[in-house]
């Protein structure tokens, strides 16, 4: 049956097995000519310490309450070996993960130790030495595979010659077979792209670029249907027989991988249940007195057998009492002992290799920025849609506005103040809007690959941000002047191009003021939806506070007077007035026959309204202009603080 | 050598006896077995003979998505392929008592079949071949009359109870004839009936909301279908994320379900070998043929004796699934594959070519299931059960705004946000414009506030009902496919249920203000202030409900409601004086019912007033009226706004109507 490989595969199963329990090298690494790496984790434990009750209930506050999220785990991997460690959902899987990579929340307290080749790693060298790809994949969705390879590789390596670069990013995509796909654009979930079995091997590629020695994988076949995981598999065990170490979690896996692995891990309740190969494992559980059934997936079955059903008070003491009984048999096992007494050996071995280190040769943090700012402009200029959104919306908002008013009116009578004051309010209002929904919009998902990024020790969130911030200018500013130059002459407004020069610059300070605090907020604030909102209140009371146009500004009360001082559309206002009314004259009615009757006709020159909506404000022109524009650089600054406060928010 | 003969042994080793019983003991949870409610109908077959169907792909993108996509027309070649992506020649018969199981790998023709049985086949054509039910080839009135669907995703209501879900799914499903002591009664025996009790008085919750777990959910989406005793139930992909113990008790339920008399189908993906065990008759298909119909137990045996056995270590069902699949990822191994389908499928319709149930069955022994041998045609009795009447359509109406109001009662988080953000904005406008001491505010202070009371208090409005809207949108559509209710009742409850959200918001919203700003103290104008303010709000509310229903994604219609806002606001004789408009944005201004409410606001606060001006030195005495009509907004009498606002409202409120009515609710979202 030449068309079932699955069998055959299955038939030499037995020697297979067999051949990589022999050469899995337990007995000492001799004979070998180049040193093995081991990974030794030893009776390691990690807790969390929560509140009890809700926030506001104070008495529960004083007590806490201690989660044992794993206990006293020890595990020894060598170079050339894939280990698997399975458990259900809530098991602890990830965590042991996070606590072997070093990558744990600093809230929690964990115990033992974690060695490579013998030695305990510092806090900050854990980052250099593991290699970690996680559950989701996250890319720029608008850069081909090999741009996303190639920025990495920059990223990584300092001033590398370009085919140095190119030659490590070829060999890398054929190393994970991702030639045939290299010049397609990595795509999301609204428009297509390369398959997702493609993406999680761009996640994997993207980290093989550092040439790491021991990789973590957290659920790499989660989300794929069975033939692609199985290839990821087949994958992995590939990159393992290649000098590595492989460590991967899975939740639900199928039988025909039972064979891949060199060691299975079964973990309950953050418990190490049992380690070993597969074939101690059949043994294990044969000998506990629970063999695995005919015609069923052993992973399933011991899976089940070790899992805690917390369905009822009743089930959940009966399956406690079983993985206690797993667990303390196992602690007893050859296995289990054979495992504690390599972890030692290799700490008294007399001469130990060093650790390996990824590839560590990072470039400067100004060589990073330029290469951070080449990667987000070309992934914003491939998208189209975005950059539609980004250059046009502001010039449709004013195409919008014109229509319905079509040219300012110098007569009194017919709304000249009126219709102005409208035309200034609705762009002092627009543009930090349209600012925030380009931010809302386009920001969370560079945001997600720096959070993750920075975990690899790529480069920091703020210089993402940075990027980010100085990448926009370019395009903000045409946007501006595309819809200035056409809203400014088709409505009428004061025909000067000076004027016209000064209304631009007005009003891209609220553009970019309003894109940059969404960034900042973002740091901050997870959601975008909630930071939408906040934004979008916070510029409609600046704008009812500051503007001063739909409340006399005297008459205010003292802490909004106070108020008006911080909100940048009282400055951008200001100079909107004073550009617009400045050497205006009104008439009144038809003729001149002034109708002194009617109150609005006692205005005649714009000089007039600046002094009744803002008196002096014609001197401050520049005092102005100069202040609108350093909320820019203030802004700036503040993200960079915030996001580099953000690591310490959201470091796992 | 002697432990590597040692493990030789191990994996050679004869089958233990006792390893199905051990297998089952890691699942054992329920001890009780027994049946609180079972069918009560006559018993019912359900055939599926010799059906060819062709899905079209094309015309399953919505429209929306086909307009964008009439831009690049190379990609809908692409798609001219799926018509093999069908069902061929499938028969088979299930009766009464049996559950059928339906495996197969993703794109073999599973969902196409249960959308055919199910009568919800939009987008394909069925070629040739019948379905029949009960002897009759089946209608859509039959299949609702019969056939009871479970949808993959959860549709219902997070913050309502497991008991409160079913007793409202009683109240408008079961026949009038039931007293609401037979209505409990039966709730109650549901409830026991699939083990629900224990969280009988949790709510149900959501992916965001705390509740029920994910087992019981389903079970709860089970219970509403089971409330009104269907004959056949239909099941599409029941286990998908959940836990190994909660899938497996669920398809433990589902058997104990069809052991109560009736009939059950489920579709699977690739079930784990535990559930496997639990199933009667397995069908396997493979792009869309039939590759084996049988009894579970039988089915290796039967593909052994084709010789593929099942490895020993190996899910029989994950392996045969995997057999029978199609591997898309080159061209030679898509044809090697299906060859490989093609030739097992013609094997299977040779060895059951004269049975006339279309089942495999072991030579050995005579089975208790699916017995070969002529079953009787069933008795053509055409109704499953007569559902005496339905509820009345007050009844449904009753029902559902009770179940509208409790439902957004629990939703406290949701209210306290919306409650915060009105007396929070209302607050700021109402200190800006504090009124209240030596100098009251001037003719153009309370202008600009008049027309913020009267343009910034809807807008929140708008977001807040759309996004509601678009997550009930899936449910809406399933209890309209279901004929649980119909549209005339749940748009008079959808409207009445608003009602009470809306009189708090606006009170909390308009009220502070009011009084703070000091605007005229006596009775008559604030209920006038009041009643306009009321009004608008309640306009834009009609129209997000219109353009929710109206079009198909939350982005859409809250862009659709964006638009139309923003140019009514622009008209809104604020912004723009309204003379200036030129004749366009004059009609537009016809129906800003922001115009129309800032034009009330202002004639209750300044017609018959005198009303001083100060410029410079001059002290200008001044009608209120005047003023007003200086501002083009003394067009109209105040009854006269009063009824426009009534009419503009009425207007998007028939928009929503005919939208509900005509346009299917299908939602565009997943989750």
């Amino acid at each position: 049956m030449s068309e079932l490989p699955c069998l055959i595969r299955h038939r030499t199963f037995d020697c297979q097995v067999k051949g990589s329990h022999q050469s899995s090298l337990e007995e000492g690494p001799t004979g070998t000519s180049r040193p093995r790496h081991s990974l030794s984790v030893l009776h390691v434990s990690y807790s969390v310490s929560s509140y009890v009750g809700p926030w506001w209930d104070v008495a529960s506050r004083r007590q806490r309450w201690d989660r044992q999220i794993l206990k006293d785990i020890s595990l020894y991997v060598e170079s050339g070996q894939i280990m698997c460690i399975l458990g259900s959902s809530g098991s602890g899987k990830t965590t042991l993960l996070d606590a072997i990579s070093g990558r744990l929340r600093r809230t929690g307290t964990l115990h033992g130790e974690v060695c490579v080749n013998g030695q305990t790693l510092r806090r900050d060298q854990f980052q250099d030495c593991f290699s970690y790809v996680m559950q989701s994949d996250t890319f720029l969705s608008s850069l081909t595979v090999r741009e996303t390879l190639r920025y990495t590789a920059m990223l990584t390596t300092r001033r590398g010659s370009a085919d140095l670069l190119q030659k490590k990013v070829e060999a890398v995509m054929a190393e994970l077979n991702l030639s045939h796909v290299a010049d397609q654009v990595i795509g999301n979930y609204s428009f297509g792209g390369i398959s997702s079995g493609e993406r999680r091997r761009v996640s994997i590629a993207v980290q093989l670029l550092q040439d790491p020695k021991i990789m973590m994988f957290d659920e790499p076949t989660t989300g794929l249907d069975s033939m692609t995981a199985n290839q990821i598999v087949h994958l992995l065990a590939e990159l393992a027989r290649r000098d590595r170490i492989v460590i991967l979690t899975i939740h639900q896996p199928r039988s025909e991988l039972f064979q891949h692995f060199d060691k299975i891990a079964i973990l309950t309740f953050g418990e190490l249940v049992f380690c070993g190969t597969p074939v101690e494992m059949l043994d294990f559980f044969n000998n506990c007195g629970y063999p695995c059934p005919d015609h069923s997936n052993p992973f399933d079955f011991y899976m089940d057998l070790t899992s805690v059903d917390s369905q009822s008070k009743e089930r959940e003491i009966e399956t406690y009492k079983r993985v206690q009984m797993f667990e303390s048999s196992y602690k007893e096992s050859a296995i289990c002992h054979r495992t504690l007494e390599n972890i030692e050996r290799t700490k008294h071995l007399k001469t130990l290799p060093a650790v390996p280190f990824k590839t560590k040769d990072l470039p400067g943090a100004l060589c990073k920025l330029g290469v951070l700012l080449r990667r987000v402009t070309r992934n914003l200029l491939r998208n189209k849609q975005a950059l539609m959104m980004r250059l046009l919306q502001n010039l449709i908002m004013g195409l919008f506005v014109t229509f319905f008013l079509l040219r300012v009116q110098n007569d009194m009578l017919k709304g000249a103040v009126q219709d102005r004051v409208g035309l200034l309010y609705q762009f002092v209002g627009a543009t930090p809007y349209t600012g925030m929904l380009n931010a809302v919009t386009l920001f969370p998902v560079l945001r997600a690959v720096s959070d993750q990024e920075s975990l690899d020790g790529l480069y920091e969130k703020w210089q993402m941000l940075l990027a980010y911030m100085l990448h926009i200018l370019p395009f903000s500013i045409i946007a501006t002047v595309l819809f200035s130059s056409v809203s400014y002459w088709a409505l009428g407004l004061y025909p000067e191009a000076a004027r016209f020069g000064y209304f631009s610059a007005a009003l891209l300070a609220p553009h970019l003021i309003g894109e940059y605090l969404t960034l900042v907020l973002l740091g901050i604030v997870q959601n975008p939806n909630i930071v939408n909102s906040i934004v979008a209140l916070l510029s409609i009371a600046g704008l009812l506070v500051g503007s001063g146009f739909v409340r006399n500004v005297e008459e205010m009360n003292f802490p909004f007077r106070i108020y008006r001082y911080f909100t940048f559309q009282k400055y951008c206002c200001e100079i909107l007035i004073v550009n617009e009314f400045y050497g205006l004259n009104f008439t009144c009615g038809n003729s001149a026959n002034s109708e002194i009757t009617n109150p609005l006709c006692a205005m005649t020159q714009g000089i007039q309204f600046i002094e009744t909506t803002c008196p002096g404000a014609t001197s401050r022109f520049t005092a102005n202009f100069l202040i609108l524009y350093v909320y820019i650089p203030v802004l700036v600054i503040l993200g960079i603080v915030v996001f580099k406060i953000r690591d310490h928010l959201i470091s796992r | 050598m002697a432990g590597e003969a040692g493990e030789k042994e191990l994996w050679r080793r004869p089958a233990i006896q006792d390893a199905l019983g051990l297998q089952d003991s890691v699942f054992a949870s329920e001890n009780d077995n027994s049946l609180y409610f079972t069918y009560s109908g006559p018993s019912n077959t359900l055939e599926v003979r010799d059906l060819t169907y062709q899905v079209d792909t094309a015309s399953q993108v919505p429209w929306f998505e086909q307009l964008a996509q009439f831009k690049i027309p190379w990609l809908s070649h692409k798609n001219q392929d799926s018509g093999e992506n069908g069902i061929q020649n499938l028969s088979f018969r299930v009766r009464s008592g049996q559950m059928l199981a339906i495996i197969g790998s993703s794109g073999c023709g599973r969902a196409s079949l249960l959308d055919v049985i199910t009568g919800r086949d939009h987008g394909g054509r069925m070629c040739s071949g019948q379905i029949w039910i009960n002897g009759q080839p089946s209608t859509s009135r039959l299949v609702r009359k019969c056939v009871a669907h479970v949808r993959q995703h959860d549709q219902l209501l997070p913050h309502l109870t497991v008991r409160e879900t079913l007793a409202f799914v009683a109240q408008m499903r079961l026949p009038r004839s039931f007293s609401q002591a037979e209505r409990n009664k039966r709730v109650e025996d549901v409830i026991a009936e699939l083990r629900l009790r224990q969280c009988a008085d949790t709510r149900v919750g959501n992916t965001y909301v705390r509740g029920v777990s994910g087992g019981e959910r389903r079970r709860v989406s089970i219970g509403v279908q089971l409330l009104w005793n269907p004959g056949i139930l239909i099941l599409d992909e029941p286990t998908s994320g959940l836990d190994s113990f909660t899938a497996h008790n669920l398809v433990r339920t589902l058997s104990r379900l069809a052991k109560g008399n009736r009939l059950v189908l489920i579709s699977l993906h690739q079930p784990r070998s535990d559930i496997f065990r639990l199933f009667d008759l397995v069908l396997l298909m493979s792009s869309g043929t039939t590759v084996y119909l049988g009894p579970a137990q039988h089915m290796i045996s039967y593909f052994t004796a084709l010789g593929y056995p099942c490895p020993r270590y190996s899910n029989p069902a994950d392996f045969y699934v995997d057999l029978t699949s199609i591997d898309r990822h080159s061209q030679e191994q898509e044809v090697a594959t299906r060859e490989k389908a093609r030739s097992l499928a013609a094997m299977f319709r040779e060895k059951v070519r004269d049975c006339d149930d279309f089942m495999w069955k072991a030579e050995a022994r005579e089975l208790d299931v699916g017995t070969c041998v002529a079953s009787p045609t069933p008795p053509c009795d055409n109704s499953c059960q007569t559902p005496s009447e339905p509820p009345g359509v007050l009844q449904q109406f009753a029902t559902l705004t009770r179940r509208q109001v409790s439902s957004d009662f629990r939703d406290l988080p949701t209210l306290l946000i919306h409650g915060a953000e009105a007396c929070l904005m209302s607050l700021i406008i109402g200190f800006l414009y504090y009124g209240h001491g030596d100098n009251k505010l001037s003719f153009m202070d309370t202008a600009a506030l008049l027309f913020m009371i009267g343009a910034l208090i809807p807008f929140n409005v708008i977001l807040d009902v759309v996004s509601k809207c678009h997550s009930e949108r899936a449910m809406l559509y399933a209890e309209l496919e279901d004929g649980l209710y119909t549209t005339g009742p749940y748009y008079f409850a959808k409207i009445l249920g608003e009602l009470p959200e809306h009189c708090a918001y606006v009170i909390i919203y308009g009220m502070p203000t009011y009084w703070l700003a000091n605007l005229h103290p006596e009775l008559l104008p604030f209920v006038l202030h009041f009643l306009l303010v009321w009004l608008v709000v309640f306009c834009c509310r009609a129209m997000a409900l219109a353009a929710a229903a109206l079009l198909p994604t939350f982005h859409m219609s809250s862009f659709f409601c964006n638009a139309f806002y923003n140019a009514f606001y622009l008209t809104g004789g604020f912004m723009i004086n309204l003379k200036n408009l030129w004749t366009v944005p004059s009609w537009v201004a016809k129906v800003s019912f922001l115009r129309w409410c800032f034009a009330g606001l202002m004639q209750v606060q300044y017609n018959g007033r005198i009303y001083t001006v100060q410029v410079g030195n001059f002290t200008f005495s001044v009608p209120g009226d005047k003023m007003v009509s200086d501002m083009d907004l003394n067009s109209h009498p105040l009854y006269a706004i009063y009824l426009i606002l009534i009419g503009i409202s009425g207007g998007f409120l028939f928009l929503y109507y005919v939208s509900l009515r005509f346009i299917k609710q299908k939602s565009s979202q997943d989750w």
